[in-house]
């Protein structure tokens, strides 16, 4: 018996993602703040945003929230997210 | 692969990082047959999308954890009908596999393959000794982890998580049961096997000897509901409680049905808003936006729920025929709730 015989348990086409590339700068980029929607995420992603405004010159900030923290964001949301942003920044607070 | 793995094919498989913490039985091609074949249905078959990456729980994988897990292939119907409970919307794996909080999925059979596959429900029923439950609980847990990506490494954000997470399996002791059983009360024939999956914490022991009315034991049993979560936290859903055969003889002896149960608990678990202020008896109480509802809330004496419904509290009577403990499983509650979901077992000869 040989390691190689061994099947994979994993679905490896799901599990590894690749991520997208890194901005180099935020100027100029419409930014989208997402909140979970976990108690107090708001006053976080408050001083995201008013630090993102002190360091950089985004064209846009944009609020957004999940309904629910519990599930994934729904469709209709990624899919806004993806065609009004250059960049997402996901947040939770507890 | 860019490095050799160990020869030795258990090193090599905590290498692949696919193993529990535990030694897996390798799956060679042989051995995923033969679990395959227990399933009596085609290998490619999809059974489910496993939250929270959605991997594809196909006939095979589903085997190739089920022998890593150490299953019998007679096993795979089960495990089958424990993805598809699991995989179900309502149960939320999503949340119940990346919170921070305890939960891991508890499987419950009920039905004839309790029986057949010698699946524990009787003294020692969360306890090691059987294969049948530490197997099948198992192979649940490493596809959660496998296949849906939750592995505690990486997607599984509990803070501290409970040793279910190993394995969670359990018979109903039907036996034993003066009413019906959790399957048949939600719908399905006696004679059908069933898995239940319910988002559960350990189980917390609730000790009663000198009870002798299904009153006063259940007062009993109230005061450790009443403390799930926090003293003041409000709205829970779905619950278990899970009846010894001798507090379950002493509730029927006396003529109350679950119904009757439900009623008397969720009635008494309310507490008024007074009660349950932040700051008051402790930081923790009523969110804000609940707490904004009342103007007075120090004085207020509107009734607040523990539980949402009294559906939400759920009864099994499992455990050894001596000794008066039964235990309370809190469930995973927020903030859409993950809902206790039954399956029936489709036998291998139904798959065929």
């Amino acid at each position: 018996m040989t390691n190689e015989e061994f099947m994979d348990p994993t679905d490896s086409v799901a599990v590894p993602r690749k991520t997208a590339t890194r901005l180099s700068t935020l100027d100029g980029k419409v930014i989208t703040l997402l909140d979970i929607s976990k108690a107090k995420g708001d006053h976080l992603l408050d001083r995201v945003e008013e630090l993102i405004r002190e360091r950089a010159k985004p064209q846009a900030i944009i609020r957004k929230k999940k309904p629910t923290f519990a599930r994934p964001a729904p469709e209709d949301l990624r899919a806004e997210i993806l065609k009004t942003s250059d960049a997402v920044i996901e947040a939770l607070a507890d | 692969m860019t490095t050799p793995e160990p020869a030795d094919p258990f090193e090599a498989l905590f290498e692949r990082g696919v193993t529990d913490g535990l030694p897996v039985v390798p799956p060679t091609r042989e051995r995923v047959a033969a679990m395959v074949a227990g399933s009596g249905r085609e290998a490619g078959e999809m059974i489910a999308f496993v939250p929270p990456n959605f991997g594809r729980a196909s006939v095979e994988k589903i085997a190739i954890n089920a022998v890593m897990a150490g299953c019998r292939p007679e096993y795979m119907p089960v495990v089958i009908a424990g993805v598809q409970a699991m995989c179900e919307d309502a149960f939320d794996l999503h949340g119940v596999s990346a919170t921070t909080n305890f939960h891991s999925p508890l499987f419950i059979v009920n039905g004839p393959a309790r029986t057949a596959l010698d699946i524990n429900c009787a003294a020692g029923v969360f306890g090691p000794g059987r294969r049948a439950n530490g197997t099948i609980g198992r192979a649940l847990r490493l596809i959660v982890a496998n296949v849906g990506g939750a592995s505690a490494k990486t997607m599984s954000m509990s803070t501290m998580a409970h040793p279910g997470r190993y394995t969670y399996c359990m018979g109903e002791h039907e036996e034993e049961n003066p009413w019906d059983s959790l399957a048949v009360e939600h719908g399905f024939a006696a004679g059908h096997s069933t898995v239940a999956a319910f988002a559960g914490e350990a189980p917390h022991g609730v000790y009663d000897h000198q009870s002798r009315t299904a009153k006063d034991l259940l007062i009993t049993i109230s005061k450790s509901l009443e403390v799930v979560s926090h003293s003041k936290s409000t709205h829970h859903g779905d619950t278990l409680i899970v009846l010894s055969p001798e507090h379950a003889r002493t509730i029927a002896g006396d003529g109350w049905s679950k119904a009757d149960m439900r009623d008397f608990l969720w009635h008494r678990l309310r507490k008024p808003v007074s009660e349950l202020v932040p700051g008051v008896d402790g930081g923790e109480g009523l969110p804000a936006h609940v707490l904004a509802k009342f103007p007075r809330p120090e004085t207020d004496s509107t009734l607040i729920p523990k539980f949402r419904e009294p559906a939400n509290l759920k009864f099994i009577v499992a455990g050894g025929t001596a000794g008066r403990f039964s235990a309370v499983i809190p469930g995973w509650t927020f903030p859409k709730m993950s809902r206790l979901v039954i399956k029936k077992v489709q036998s291998r000869e139904e798959g065929q």
